[in-house]
């Protein structure tokens, strides 16, 4: 065994060295699948994430001009690298928090593993799986992405009243698109929808023409596609359209990305896709704050759960500022107390205005570029759902579901 | 909390891992490294040993089949039960099989179990996992949970040494090398062969079907992604070769530094600047495939190679 | 029956030419550096992103670019094989398999560093299909897809057939040691087997992002069903490999065709199974692969 214990004392000297270096920082872990089968939706993820962190930085910072540091981990959407990832910003990084993780089962094990036991607050942008509400977290775990069990309710409901009746369904296998379709497939039955076909289908096939085929055999108005664009979203709707199998598609917002309207070109899409996303209403002044910020950075505020990712990495900021410390447990009770009414409202961006606030010992209350983010007893939002169509111009056209 | 006891906590996470990945390469070991059975579906019995212990501990879900809440003992022993009764089977049909067609095969037969537990949602909520997988000693205070957790691994790994090496010296051991130098010799001196091979690969495939039982306590959690085949297969591989085959102290070697290179690499690029960070996120796994090059080109047996008799 | 040929005959052919494609080079590392090339389905990625750059560069159809594509992947890995599998040449297998794994994960992290992770389209758009004798429908990129696989492989079969270092290639593959006692030159036939495998699989990449997209995994995606078209038609086998790929992707297909009653024969979830489970089924039934392979 001494060669174990040379090695552990090994790691450990490595960590100390490169983890002294930057002692004023009030460090936040920035956990997310950065490699691994999302990780084109996670880039986009973390320049949310780093864009709230510049905005608090370029306005004075945290307390009195400390620097709000983001500490990345790479969950790579695994379990194992999850715990890992946590592991190392909670111990070595000793973070004051968490904001992540990606996929809800590197989420499910990092939070259950690592931050419960530590005591350590998260925020998880992206994670949406129902099952992350029943854990027993100590009001530890919070989300800003609302449970897909609201997301499938509201598509559900969307098509119901666009006068649709049958529809064929398909989901990729993974853990995101299987949970909002189990939960899409229950509520349009519950609306008296009738689904001629639901069929599961392995992401990151090249065609999916055969199981189009057999989708298609029920004469259903519509495909509903629970897919990421990349892994095989876009290859089925070009599929279906290639083939001439189906005409309308509504998807959720796994699929919303600018990609789709380049591959498969605005002609051939423009009208026929409707893609629920949760997100803010588009004319609600802190969507269009966010918007702004983050077109000008080069990102594109469209992209899945940026909005999420923003907030959420902008309310811990709050919840830090508003606790007076970097103590672990004095972030759960903070949080609550900036996320939610009463208070002075607080916008993407406005963080001067919110630090003044609460050094006056006013309350604030956040209204996110995602929705309101008033957080229930269980750390969940409710959603607030906008529908995305393709419009002739080549560009999104979002409205508010009500 | 202090760095220093975050830095404890960080090695404890760091030899637990390191340490079920020893078991993991033990494992192998007795399949490539005293038999000479390429197994490439270390995965597959992971896998089926991961999931047998979290379903039958987990209180009843609705989510997936549960509520047996047996013990941990009895639910390590019926992991590792299930999956050398489907080596077994495994076994029979493939290993006449040699060196790349059997490892071609095993990584086939590994991806179809995947599949299963992937697509029978009824018993394992598919690719969303089984939650809240309870962890032995969790009830106690920090840090005791933890480090009574990880001498629940390093026992095992110990126990495991110490019989595998009592085993390398005993007459099988010598058997085994025998009959992979030498198959045609083993043979003529009267040996069944193909039942030495097979107990070789039920008992190595027993010991990856444990490991994957500590890794779902572990976690609390498993689901799909945690079986990874880059994960759950290669990286073994990489660490059994690093370490030094057919050794074991080089297996558990192999499993320990590999892992804390995997694991520890990331605090250094983590300290990056934001937009850096993410790209060096990639250049991270480049690093790891290049130290793995260094070694196996500088140490080609192994940092720790076999010793002969 | 036409809905059969339409939705899956014909697909199966398109994914079978492109695995087909990628098995020979496999086939071919496979038989003459005896070796299961894992960081083939990288080669594939790798060449895939030359040909968006070079379009994205040149503003050419990428049928015009995969000439050069092909050429600079093939560079890459000619490197390569100097660097990270030569210094192997007389180690035991299983060092030159562990070698291509760390290639692979190599490979694709500069292919994530300097593309990035996001998804890229090589040919935006989609193509309605073409009728052919009022029955079948084919679109027209499939057609170039299963068109420029035939020439391909008519080109490797030419090589192997009537050239000198052909000949030597088939030679080294059906038993190395005869081969060398000949007095073939082992280092030229190893470069023609990078050469042939690496623009092969460079030309798979490229057709593969014309029916879908280029993205960093999808080459990774392939890897287990090309390694089973390999098995299929029998290592060291190029003509047994494009046989394997075109009954892998067949087989695939038509796994999901609703043979009996309405719904699919088997569940899509386990359509990845179907070239495992029959790659299994036949290595243990004709572990030669059905062309005569090579045995170990």
């Amino acid at each position: 065994m001494k060669i174990l214990r040379k090695l552990a004392l090994g790691a450990a000297a490595v960590a100390l060295m490169a983890s002294s270096a930057q002692a004023a920082d009030i460090k936040v872990g920035s956990v997310g699948a950065v490699t691994g089968p999302i990780a084109e939706l996670v880039a986009a993820i973390m320049s949310g994430r780093n864009l709230a962190a510049s905005h608090v930085n370029a306005q004075g910072g945290l307390f009195k001009g400390d620097t709000y540091k983001l500490v990345l981990g790479d969950s790579a959407c695994d379990p194992k690298a999850g715990v890992d990832a946590g592991n190392k910003v909670v111990n070595v990084d000793q973070v004051v928090a968490i904001v992540g993780a990606s996929c809800s089962g590197g989420t499910a094990g990092m939070v259950q593993a690592v931050t419960i036991p530590a005591g350590v607050v998260t925020i998880s942008d992206s994670a949406t799986a129902p099952s992350i509400t029943d854990l027993k977290d100590n009001d530890l775990v919070y989300r800003v992405a609302p449970s897909d069990a609201y997301q499938g309710a509201a598509m559900a409901a969307l098509i119901r009243s666009r006068g649709i009746s049958k529809v064929a369904m398909t989901y990729a296998n993974d853990d995101y698109n299987s949970g909002i379709a189990a939960v899409f497939e229950r509520e349009f039955k519950a609306l008296g929808g009738t689904i001629t076909a639901n069929q599961v289908h392995e992401p990151d096939k090249p065609s999916y023409r055969s199981e189009l085929s057999t989708l298609a055999r029920g004469n259903a108005e519509a495909l509903v596609v629970f897919a990421y664009y990349g892994s095989s979203g876009i290859a089925i709707i070009k599929n279906s359209l290639e083939t001439g199998l189906f005409g309308e598609f509504f998807a959720a917002d796994g699929m919303f990305d600018d990609s789709v309207i380049e591959q498969i070109g605005v002609a051939n899409i423009a009208g026929k896709l409707s893609i629920t996303q949760s997100a803010s209403d588009p004319e609600d002044v802190s969507y269009k704050i966010f918007a702004k910020a983050f077109t000008a950075g080069g990102g594109n505020p469209n992209a899945p759960y940026v909005t999420h990712a923003y907030d959420a990495s902008f309310l811990m900021a709050l919840a830090i500022e508003k606790a007076g410390s970097a103590d672990r447990s004095k972030i759960r009770a903070a949080l609550r107390a900036v996320a939610s009414a009463p208070g002075e409202i607080i916008r993407p961006g406005e963080w001067e205005k919110a630090k003044a606030l609460i050094a006056a010992g006013k309350d604030i209350n956040y209204e996110g570029a995602s929705g309101n983010v008033d957080f229930d007893k269980n750390g969940d939002v409710g959603g607030l759902y906008t529908v995305n169509t393709v419009s002739a111009d080549g560009t999104w056209k979002n409205t508010i579901l009500r | 909390m202090d760095q220093t006891y975050g830095l404890f906590l960080y090695a404890i996470s760091l030899l637990t891992m390191g340490g079920i990945y020893s078991i993991l390469a033990l494992g192998l070991n007795v399949q490539w490294g005293f038999t000479g059975l390429f197994n490439a579906g270390i995965a597959g019995f992971y896998a089926i040993g991961a999931y047998v212990s979290a379903i039958l501990t987990t209180a009843p879900s609705v989510r997936h089949l549960g509520g047996y809440e047996v013990p941990y003992v009895v639910a390590f022993i019926a992991a590792m039960a299930v999956a050398g009764v489907i080596a077994w089977g495994v076994g029979k049909i493939c290993l006449r099989l040699r060196s790349d067609y059997l490892a071609i095969a095993t990584i086939g037969i590994a991806e179809i179990f995947r599949l299963i537990l992937k697509n029978e949602t009824w018993a394992t909520n598919g690719p969303r996992g089984v939650s809240m997988v309870p962890k032995p000693f969790e009830t106690l205070p920090e840090p005791y949970n933890q480090l009574l957790f990880l001498a629940m691994i390093l026992l095992t790994v110990a126990v495991i040494y110490w019989g595998l090496e009592r085993a390398r010296k005993a007459p099988w051991g010598r058997l085994m090398t025998a009959i992979r130098e030498n198959e045609i010799s083993a043979r003529a001196a009267g040996k069944n062969v193909e039942r030495y091979r097979l107990q070789a690969f039920v008992f190595g495939s027993m010991l990856m079907a444990l490991g994957g039982a500590y890794t779902a306590h572990y976690l609390k959690f498993i689901g799909p992604n945690a079986t990874d085949p880059l994960t759950a297969t290669f990286l073994v591989w990489v660490m059994l070769i690093v370490g030094g085959s057919a050794n074991n102290k080089g297996a558990i070697l192999g499993a320990m530094l590999m892992w804390t290179i995997w694991s520890a690499t990331e605090i250094l690029t983590s300290r990056l600047p934001d937009d850096l960070a993410i790209r060096t996120a990639y250049i991270r796994i480049f690093l790891i495939g290049l130290v793995l090059q260094i070694v196996l080109q500088k140490f080609p047996q192994g940092l720790l190679p076999e010793k002969r008799q | 029956m036409i809905e059969l040929i339409n939705f899956y005959i014909v697909p199966g052919l398109v994914l079978g030419s492109i695995y087909g494609l990628g098995a020979i080079g496999l086939t071919l590392t496979f038989g003459i550096l005896r070796f299961a090339n894992f960081s083939h389905g990288e080669t594939m990625t790798l060449g895939a992103y030359f040909a968006w750059s070079l379009v994205s560069i040149l503003g050419w159809h990428p049928l015009a670019v995969m000439p050069l594509a092909m050429v600079l992947t093939v560079v890459v890995i000619l490197g390569i094989d100097r660097g990270f599998y030569k210094p192997f040449r007389s180690s035991p297998t299983i060092m030159l398999v562990i070698a291509s794994f760390g290639m692979m994960l190599m490979i694709r992290s500069v292919i994530q560093f300097f593309w990035g992770v996001q998804v890229k389209t090589i040919l935006p758009g989609i193509q309605l299909p073409i009728e052919i004798f009022g029955l079948i429908r084919i679109s027209p990129k499939h057609m170039v897809i299963v068109g420029s696989a035939i020439v391909l492989m008519s080109a490797v079969y030419y090589l192997l057939k009537y050239t000198k270092i052909g000949k030597a290639m088939r030679a080294m593959s059906d038993s190395p040691e005869l081969a060398r006692l000949t007095g073939i030159n082992t280092e030229h036939v190893i470069m023609a087997t990078w050469i042939v495998g690496g623009s092969l699989a460079a030309a798979a990449g490229v057709l593969l992002a014309l029916d879908s997209h280029v993205q960093t995994l999808m080459g990774f995606k392939l890897l287990l069903p090309i390694f089973a078209a390999t098995i299929l038609g029998g290592v060291g086998r190029p003509h047994g490999a494009v046989i394997g790929g075109l009954v892998i992707g067949l087989a695939e297909e038509l796994s999901t065709y609703p043979w009996i009653g309405e719904t699919p024969l088997l569940n899509p979830g386990y359509k990845a199974g179907v070239a495992f489970a029959i790659m299994v089924a036949l290595l243990i039934w004709r572990p030669s692969g059905l062309l005569r392979g090579r045995t170990t």
